[in-house]
């Protein structure tokens, strides 16, 4: 019963759009078709990685609060005098590790220390990856928003899931997120690991309880196997499933692009003339200081610090703010408005940009920061208008596509 | 007991807190929402009484030459255009009449409130270029700024008196609508990724203001009988005033002549 109510809390939690401008009816009372309809004007699940605490109908809670109280006592007391029940156990890999190779460009893979990546987790989770099973009506795959052949993007400003139902956020690349330091446009997960069990459950994406895909994938003969190689023999559980997607998704890397043949690798031809003029002026302080969160470090170039910024993107025509970002994650007014940096490599093969997708060109882009983005209380300090002319602008475009790099191998659909 | 319990437990007593504490703040607005807003009280023009203010902006220098624009910064931009365009700061019409003045009345409505009007003033960003330019619309009411363009505008009203605000718009982009809440004659307007796009916007607490044609004239109709101070404003030219008495139901004329060569 614990843990069933729990989970129901937990959906409750997940719909935080309803506790913002939706009637109150989500809360603890779930009613799935409730918690789906008001989670239908936010782009993500909440499922995992919140401390929120679902709102009450407001004429239940009167009664409801020295009732649960109660409740909460009597649980106290029963449950201490109960054996404890066998939680889900962290899985751990059992075969042997393997060091993931960086490309030219990328630092040393950062590795969880209860999942080093061995060649049983990696394949597993690549099959997990491209499965539609993990979606409630087999349609959908991990693969679907984050589809190599578009360098694991979709395309789209925002992402189809079951049913043809959209989100409000653009699908971010996996390629070489295994150096994010948070998953999720608002940072919302802290790892791989995290993230991957989120859209397997939005009712948006892949609408699939946690329960419900463990039972399904647990009834699939050719998955038992799998799972017993990688993880040792036991239950198919929630964290084996991503555990061994984030173990596939770290073999994810793009590097060795003309950028990275030409900084790191002392080729000074591998770039054209335009792209070197367009790096010194992403350096530039005084032109276009995109490096002041687009990092590029001595030996390496990540392309992104890692933290959140309101940049003056995806405003209403009023000149609202329509997705507050961050601050749903942190209640930190400064966060208002703030997303986290992307990387931006191979982002001549990621477009529409930005979190909404709203931005369609590399052009675009660079025009959206000659003018400054769109004012707004939040407006990170760095973006200001950039007075760059023509040639500039056409450098820094230039630039930019000389940051695709080789599409990693053994990435795409497993064979058998 | 194990970590889930005592996570839902939490979780149980926490919600419960919760729900407690929105009910309480939850039912605070509802209390006060009870008393709107008063209304203004507009002035209301007698139209029996009305009368009307005509006039014509006049230039007697020599038509300045005027400039190619360069639109090198976007080659979309230019590529929008089969033929050179050229700077049209000070437009004259035949006989040196003044297109694009802004006219309207400066003093005199003190103590008079008007409505305003609920539609929109549009600015259009067209081939690079903003249509009209130069605009004139009362405080309070919407300005609708669109892009027709295929290429990205960030559209940037360099406001003093108004908060000043600036909007990207990439292509197939919204329009956006803002308002200006106090009069500020004028407003320059630009856009932050083609220097070359100029627009001007007068803000004003009253219905009476024109923007000249081609033709140098301007008409204000239904101006209640009284004083009245009225500015013409070029934005080559500068600013020049004068005075008329509009008597009930009568015609005022006001003319304003800029002499000299354009600076």
């Amino acid at each position: 019963m614990l843990v069933g109510q729990r989970s129901k809390f937990l959906y409750g939690g997940c719909a935080r759009a309803a506790e913002i401008s939706a009637p109150r009816t989500g809360g603890n009372s779930t009613q799935p078709a409730t918690a789906k309809s008001s989670l239908l004007e936010r782009p993500t699940a909440r499922v995992r990685y919140h401390n929120v605490v679902p709102t009450m109908d407001r004429r239940v809670s009167a009664i409801a609060l020295p009732a649960v109280t109660l409740l909460s006592l009597f649980l106290i007391v029963v449950s201490c005098g109960e054996k404890p029940k066998v939680a889900e156990a962290a899985a751990r890999p059992v075969g042997a590790p393997i060091t993931i190779q960086p490309p030219l460009g990328l630092p040393p893979v950062p590795i969880p220390a209860d999942n080093p990546p061995t060649a049983e987790t990696i394949a597993l989770g690549r099959r997990l990856y491209y499965d539609t099973q993990l979606s409630a009506d087999d349609t959908v795959a991990c693969a679907n928003c984050h589809n190599p052949a578009l360098a694991f993007t979709d395309g789209r400003p925002v992402s189809l899931g079951v049913a043809g139902k959209t989100g409000t956020r653009n699908a971010p690349t996996v390629l070489n997120a295994a150096y994010n330091t948070s998953q999720f446009w608002d940072g919302r997960a802290k790892s791989l690991e995290d993230q991957a069990g989120g859209p397997i459950q939005n009712p948006l994406e892949m609408n699939q309880p946690h329960e419900a895909m463990v039972a399904k994938i647990g009834k699939l003969a050719e998955y038992k196997a799998a799972f017993d190689n990688a993880f040792g023999h036991g239950p198919i559980t929630v964290d084996k499933v991503e555990k061994a997607i984030a173990s596939f998704e770290r073999t994810l890397l793009s590097g060795n692009s003309p950028f990275d043949r030409y900084e790191y690798g002392g080729d000074k031809t591998a770039m054209s003339e335009s792209a070197i003029r367009g790096l010194a002026i992403f350096r530039e302080k005084q032109k276009g200081n995109c490096v002041v969160c687009h990092t590029i470090e001595d030996h390496y170039a990540l392309f992104t610090d890692g933290k959140f910024h309101n940049i003056g993107e995806g405003l209403d025509p009023n000149g609202e703010l329509k997705d507050l970002g961050r601050y749903e994650v942190t209640k930190v007014d400064a966060d208002r408005g703030a997303f986290r940096t992307p990387t931006l490599r191979d982002i001549a093969k990621t477009g529409p940009y930005m979190h909404d997708g709203h931005v369609k060109t590399l052009k675009d882009v660079v025009d959206f920061y000659v003018g400054g983005g769109t004012s707004n209380p939040y407006l990170d300090k760095e973006i200001k208008e950039l007075k760059l002319n023509g040639t500039e602008r056409a450098d820094l475009v230039a630039f930019l596509e000389a940051l695709s790099g080789d599409m990693p191998a053994n990435s795409g659909p497993p064979s058998q | 007991m194990n970590r889930s319990q005592v996570v839902a437990v939490i979780f149980v007593t926490a919600a419960s807190f919760m729900g407690g504490c929105s009910r309480t703040s939850s039912s605070a607005p509802s209390a006060t929402k009870s008393t709107a807003p008063e209304r203004p009280v507009y002035f209301r023009v007698d139209p029996s009484a009305a009368g009307t203010i005509t006039g014509k902006i006049l230039f007697t220098g020599k038509a300045p030459v005027h400039k190619k624009i360069d639109m090198d910064e976007d080659p979309l931009c230019a590529k929008l255009h089969k033929t050179a365009v050229y700077d049209d700061t000070l437009e004259l019409g035949r006989k040196g009449a003044v297109a694009n003045a802004f006219v309207y009345i400066k003093k005199g409505l003190e103590g008079k409130k008007f409505e305003p009007p609920a539609e929109p003033v549009t600015i259009d960003q067209r081939g690079c270029w903003f249509e009209p330019r130069v605009i004139g619309m009362q405080a309070g009411q919407s300005l609708k700024a669109v892009n027709s363009d295929p290429v990205t505008h960030n559209i940037h009203p360099r406001a003093k008196v108004n908060r000043e605000w600036n909007q990207n718009q990439p292509e197939g982009a919204e329009p956006a609508i803002r308002k200006f809440a106090y009069p500020e004659v004028m407003i320059r307007v630009k856009c932050n990724i083609h220097p070359w796009m100029k627009a001007w916007i007068g803000v004003v607490d009253n219905p009476y203001f024109a923007v000249t044609g081609a033709d140098g004239s301007f008409e204000m109709k239904n101006v209640p009988p009284g004083v009245y101070t009225i500015e013409a404003w070029q934005e080559e030219l500068g600013t020049q005033e004068q005075q008329v008495t509009v008597a009930a139901s009568g015609n005022a004329a006001a003319d304003f002549t800029f002499k000299g060569d354009a600076k």
